[in-house]
């Protein structure tokens, strides 16, 4: 299976390497989808693939770490009513989740393949796109 | 019929044929527009107020002009060029219904002793509000893209370094000047679609610019032609007035216009027939800062519209800024209000010059500038 979280870790946690042992002792495949750290601590996204139970299990591991975990469903949202379908967000959406419906003309939003980068946030001219981590 | 209606009947019944059975084919776009604003007249204030300086939600408008009058600018930023709110915003949230905030100093004058006021003003309460925009619906525009090692943040939108996107911004086939190339039935007095409610074309357009190099079917290969345009932004809809914010940029406002051709000849059907594959422009890098940058290669919308363009060997992913889904809904809603008999095809009072230079703006002397 596979999951989205949102990590949050204090100053000391950022010396573990928590995404390794994951990886190593959890058998977990880790994409990162988006790193932050600095002074006071950082925030990580984190795509997870692997075995149910061994994703229980790193989970589990990431809690005992002391890092805040928080699975998300929806990384990006689109707001619809201010979507002008314009496009522009298509050519930089580095996973091809936003694309363009030829039929329609509508931009099409597949939340399966977004991977919460967020370059698309300030892209968006009418700012229809929304990040929540 | 529509304009992507008229095309397909071309295709299987030939022009001839078109020609004599379409009267009037309907276009339309919604993009960026900039050149655009809004004039109000606010009514007169007790005591009354000769307004000298004018703010909208904080936006500087121009009011310039006599006491209660003031034109704000879609681009117009506050004085903290907060980029996500300007003019076009403020322009956006009256078309919704909104009320407004109005801020207005003045000097005083004998006739006009009042030197501010703070008041909330909507559609409502002005007499006008008036959507006049000097330079709309360019007739092709440019292709944008990076080959620098820095994401660039343009009026052409987000721009990923070394090649990584090409941003666009006509619509291509359905554009209304692309289908009218030599504005035989678009002028001064053509009545026009505009932000949902009905306009008209005032004059030609800022920098109109009719003699660049055009295909042999006539279709300019690079930005040429515009309009301005006037309309009743008491009648507009939020759905084609829209605030847009480019970051790093500025704002704009998005517009819908739509331009019905009547076919009066086999000429025109010609002209209303082109398709994307026939439509060209050129791409440009925008990491070089210059008014004259170099065309890295010409290109048609069809291939823009795939999605991928080869740009210098590369296959770079290509974006719209002009929004297919509602040009085509403008099209089709204008093609409607005509079939209704509720808009009426005028014919152009003047038609535009044809003579126009595109000057450029040089450091100079006054002797020079004589």
């Amino acid at each position: 299976m596979k999951t989205k979280v949102v990590l949050n870790f204090r100053p000391e946690a950022a010396n573990t390497p928590i995404t390794n042992n994951l990886i190593t002792k959890h058998h977990l495949l880790v994409n990162i989808l988006r790193a932050e750290i600095d002074e006071i601590g950082g925030k990580m996204v984190l795509e997870l693939q692997g075995k149910t139970d061994d994703i229980r299990k790193g989970l589990e591991y990431l809690k005992s770490s002391g890092v805040g975990v928080r699975p998300i469903k929806e990384g990006v949202r689109r707001d619809d009513d201010i979507c002008t379908h314009c496009g522009m967000c298509i050519s930089i959406c580095p996973t091809r989740a936003l694309a363009l419906d030829a039929k329609t003309g509508k931009v099409t939003f597949t939340e399966e393949k977004c991977v919460a980068c967020g370059v698309c946030i300030d892209a968006c001219p009418p700012r229809a796109m929304e990040i929540l981590l | 019929m529509t304009a992507e209606e008229f095309k397909q009947f071309v295709k299987s019944n030939g022009i001839k044929k078109a020609a004599k059975q379409v009267d009037i084919v309907t276009t339309g776009t919604f993009g960026a527009m900039c050149s655009s604003g809004a004039y109000f007249n606010f009514g007169h204030a007790e005591p009354p107020i000769k307004m000298q300086k004018v703010w909208l939600d904080g936006i500087p408008a121009y009011g310039g002009l006599a006491a209660v009058d003031a034109y704000l600018g879609a681009t117009e930023l506050d004085e903290s060029n907060n980029m996500l709110h300007g003019g076009a915003h403020v322009i956006e949230n009256l078309v919704r219904g909104k009320a407004v905030r109005l801020r207005a100093t003045a000097y005083g004058t004998d006739c006009y002793p009042r030197k501010e006021i703070d008041t909330y003003i909507s559609l409502k309460t002005v007499n006008q509000a008036v959507l006049m925009n000097v330079r709309n619906c360019y007739q092709n525009y440019a292709v944008a893209t990076n080959s620098s090692s820095k994401t660039l943040y343009t009026y052409m939108g987000k721009l990923l370094p070394e090649f990584g996107n090409a941003t666009y911004s006509s619509a291509g086939e359905v554009s209304p000047l692309l289908n009218d190339p030599y504005y035989r039935t678009i002028g001064v007095g053509t009545r026009i679609f505009l932000g949902g409610a009905q306009g008209f074309v005032i004059w030609e357009g800022t920098q109109f610019n009719p003699g660049v190099p055009r295909t042999e079917t006539g279709v300019p290969k690079r930005p040429a032609g515009s309009i301005a345009v006037i309309g009743d932004l008491k009648q507009m809809s939020s759905e084609f007035i829209r605030g847009l914010a480019f970051t790093k940029y500025g704002t704009s406002l998005g517009i819908g216009i739509g331009v019905p051709i009547p076919i009066l000849d086999e000429e025109l059907a010609k002209n209303c027939a082109v398709t994307n594959d026939q439509i060209v422009t050129a791409v440009f890098d925008y990491s070089q800062p210059s008014r004259a940058r170099t065309v890295i290669r010409e290109i048609s919308y069809s291939e823009l519209r795939s999605g991928e363009a080869t740009i210098k060997g590369r296959q770079v992913p290509t974006s719209s800024l002009s929004s297919l889904y509602k040009a085509r809904r403008i099209a089709e809603s204008l093609k409607n209000q005509i079939l209704k008999r509720e808009f009426s095809v005028e014919k152009p009072v003047q038609s535009f010059s044809m003579d126009r230079e595109f000057k450029t703006l040089d450091v100079r002397s006054e002797k020079e500038a004589m």
